[in-house]
């Protein structure tokens, strides 16, 4: 086991940031924390690192308990912080040489790590520059490199591809399965479930500070009653076709908006295959079709009955 | 060491800021060179002492140290009552009270150490006169008593006012002849109060602003580097960054005043610029955890030194203050640094009533220091606990 909490709890007066939590890490995994702005996911993982006190709860690390001198844990943990992290008067080598150099003093050692973060991140043509003069991917990409120079065993990344375009934010997730492939473990925190779902092998849901599900995407998505979504493109549609969708046997919801014809519907088999029978026997003119698998964002809106994002 | 080389690094970047007031400390410099010559605060121009003088008995021994006081003391007519005296000298009526016990000629004539008893304000200069006269008075007197045995008080009396008025004049040739540059290194070293402060305030603010900054201590805290060897190697940074601003502004300063260099005083103006180097990183550091963001920052380095360096005497001498605004500027380092240069430009050798003011202002500037950081532990650890 690489993190270990127990009946976790934290709170800022009367708000509970973190209610009861229980977690475990396996080695090897990289591990989902998912959950909407002000869920607790923060507070969580500042907790674990023993940045913030906890009024209950036990943490292990390792399978040490962890405080905040326990500094031969620390020098084994990479952290990528919700907020960019590095100094403005240091370039990007400086930067990355710095948070390096907590960890590692041996310089030749150093160096050649400073630079092969450099690479993994792709900021080689940037080594000079400093912070204020990158863009926002590039900022959240040395805030990683910064991270992970020192080749940690755990690597703990909260939101790092907040504000980050979609080409960059494919590049992180790429280099964090890659980090995981070459041995460490990581938790990965996000609010964007389409990530969560790319990256981790196993995700634990949060919301108002209290766990709502954890399992792979496969357990959580067999957790919610919902099967898949049709969507259909059709022209024209009359009532009795209209009918005949509603009162299938699965059928949870069918809308048509003029255009589109969706169709939610239980778990149960051949959904998609009645819904074409009828369409093509009936001689329904029809464009598009395709259908969907419930998404998190199904298993969050069934537990909580809100949208993971507004 | 990578707090210690990051700390070089933000020295480095902020080079440029700090040239432009070393550039000013040594435009002014230049100004001051080419255009006069502080002569004004050379020789004895220094207003006399406020005594008031009490004696329980009527001695030739006394009368006689009285006389030779007078030069430097106007004797005030004051009830000898305890409040009065107290107010008086609270209200700077008198600043110096001088008692003469009873038996005091009597054991001093049989060769015993007897004592003036005196009350007087702290950090008046004429009243260090006034001590240095008493100590030469009777030093002088001890000298012939010991030397002719039997001489009566009042030949004792006779010789000593004559010896002392010749030293008077032989001090004062002493010092006319030293020039009209006398005073150009207590002039630099004054100055360099202004400058040191606020170069010292602006280089350890601008260390403590980036790692005061709330994700960076986070940040850093992740880390196996403990918060007591961050702190270590950030005060020694600062300390190296200290030392090397007084190496450059001391070293201007001595090099405008070349002149003066192989005078006796030159080492004590050294040191006590040092201390104060030492005195300013302290309280640089007290400011730094009060304040939040650059141009605070900025501001209050501008307020604090350039107030106090008004106040304290820096610009104008202290004597040309009145004693209200030097009595609130005796609350500040920069007040006992200016006093000590002061000592020093009076300084003649290495003990005497001169020598232990000096001592004493560089005393109570590492005394500042120390409260600085006591004050600042003070308040870091309140920070800590909210
Ligand atoms: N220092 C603090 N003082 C008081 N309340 C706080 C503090 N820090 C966080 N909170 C509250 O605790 C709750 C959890 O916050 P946290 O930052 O852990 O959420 P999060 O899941 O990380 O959100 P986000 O996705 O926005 O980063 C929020 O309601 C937040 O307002
Ligand atoms: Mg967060």
């Amino acid at each position: 086991m690489i993190v270990e909490v127990k009946n976790l709890v934290k709170r800022y007066g009367d708000l509970v940031a973190v209610d009861d939590l229980d977690l475990e890490v396996m080695e090897g995994e990289i591990f989902g924390l998912l959950g909407p702005n002000g869920s607790g996911k923060t507070t969580a993982i500042n907790c674990i690192l023993s940045l913030l006190k906890f009024d209950n709860g036990e943490i292990k690390v390792f399978g040490k308990p962890m405080s905040p001198e326990a500094y031969d844990i620390k020098k084994d943990i990479g952290i990528v912080m919700q907020e960019v992290a590095v100094f403005n008067e240091l370039t990007v080598y400086e930067n990355i040489d710095y948070f390096c150099g907590l960890y590692i003093t041996d310089k030749s050692e150093r160096k050649k790590l400073v630079e092969e973060a450099i690479a993994f991140v792709g900021l080689g043509d940037f080594k000079k520059f400093y912070p204020k003069k990158l863009s926002g991917g590039l900022l959240r990409r040395l805030n990683i490199a910064c991270g992970i120079s020192h080749k940690p065993k755990l690597i703990i990344l909260d939101e790092p591809t907040v504000a980050v375009d979609p080409q960059s934010r494919n590049k992180i997730l790429e280099g964090i399965v890659e980090l995981n492939k070459n041995g460490a473990t990581v938790i990965y925190t996000s609010h964007y479930m389409e990530e969560v779902e790319q990256i981790c092998s196993r995700i634990m849901i949060l919301d108002n500070g209290k766990v709502i599900a954890t399992g792979t995407k496969e357990e959580l998505k067999e957790m919610i009653s919902l099967g898949e979504k049709i969507t259909l493109q059709v022209f024209e549609m009359e009532d009795t076709h209209m009918n005949f969708f509603k009162t299938m046997e699965n059928a949870v919801s069918v809308d048509y908006d003029g255009k589109f014809l969706v169709m939610k519907f239980q778990k149960g088999n051949s959904n998609l295959e009645q819904v074409l029978d009828y369409v093509k026997s009936h001689k329904i003119n029809f464009g598009k079709i395709h259908t969907e698998m419930p998404t998190l964002n199904d298993v969050f809106l069934e537990i909580t009955g809100k949208e993971l994002r507004d | 060491m990578p707090v210690f080389k990051l700390c070089l690094k933000i020295f480095k970047k902020n080079i440029p800021v700090m040239m432009i007031y070393f550039g000013l400390f040594i435009a002014v410099s230049i100004m001051m060179i080419t255009m006069s010559t502080p002569t004004d605060q050379t020789g004895f121009s220094v207003s006399k002492a406020r005594v008031a003088f009490f004696s329980e008995e009527n001695t030739p021994l006394v009368e006689g140290l009285k006389t030779s006081l007078a030069e430097n003391a106007d004797f005030i007519d004051i009830e000898d009552d305890q409040e009065i005296l107290q107010d008086s000298l609270y209200y700077r009526k008198i600043n110096y009270v001088l008692r003469i016990p009873q038996n005091f000629t009597a054991d001093f004539m049989t060769g015993a150490d007897p004592k003036v008893i005196k009350t007087s304000i702290p950090g008046s200069t004429s009243n260090v006169y006034v001590d240095l006269k008493i100590e030469s008075y009777l030093n002088t007197a001890r000298m012939y008593l010991d030397l002719i045995p039997g001489i009566s008080q009042e030949k004792i009396k006779s010789q000593v006012l004559s010896d002392m008025a010749e030293e008077t004049e032989v001090e004062m040739l002493r010092r006319d002849s030293s020039g009209s540059e006398t005073g150009l290194m207590q002039y630099f070293f004054n100055y360099l109060a202004y400058t040191f402060m606020f170069i010292i305030i602006m280089g350890v603010s601008v260390i403590m602003l980036v790692f005061n900054d709330p994700i960076i201590k986070q940040r850093n805290s992740c880390s196996p580097f403990s918060t007591t060897k961050i702190n270590l190697q950030i005060f020694l940074s600062i300390l190296l960054f200290t030392f090397f601003s007084w190496i450059v502004l001391a070293g201007l300063s001595l090099t405008f005043a070349i002149d003066e260099i192989p005078n006796f005083n030159t080492k004590y103006y050294v040191l006590n610029s040092l201390i104060f180097a030492l005195t300013s990183s302290a309280l640089s550091y007290l400011i730094a955890s009060l304040v939040k963001g650059r141009e605070a920052m900025i501001a209050i380095a501008n307020v604090v030194t350039l107030g106090s360096s008004f106040i304290s005497g820096v610009f104008i001498p202290q004597d040309l203050l009145s004693e209200g605004v030097l009595k609130i500027a005796s609350f500040l380092p920069t007040y006992w640094f200016v006093r000590g240069n002061r000592m020093i430009s009076m300084l003649m050798e290495k003990s005497g009533p001169v020598f232990d003011e000096m001592v004493s202002s560089m005393l109570i500037q590492l005394g500042f220091a120390f409260g600085f950081f006591i004050l600042t532990m003070i308040v870091s650890k309140k920070k800590r606990s909210v």
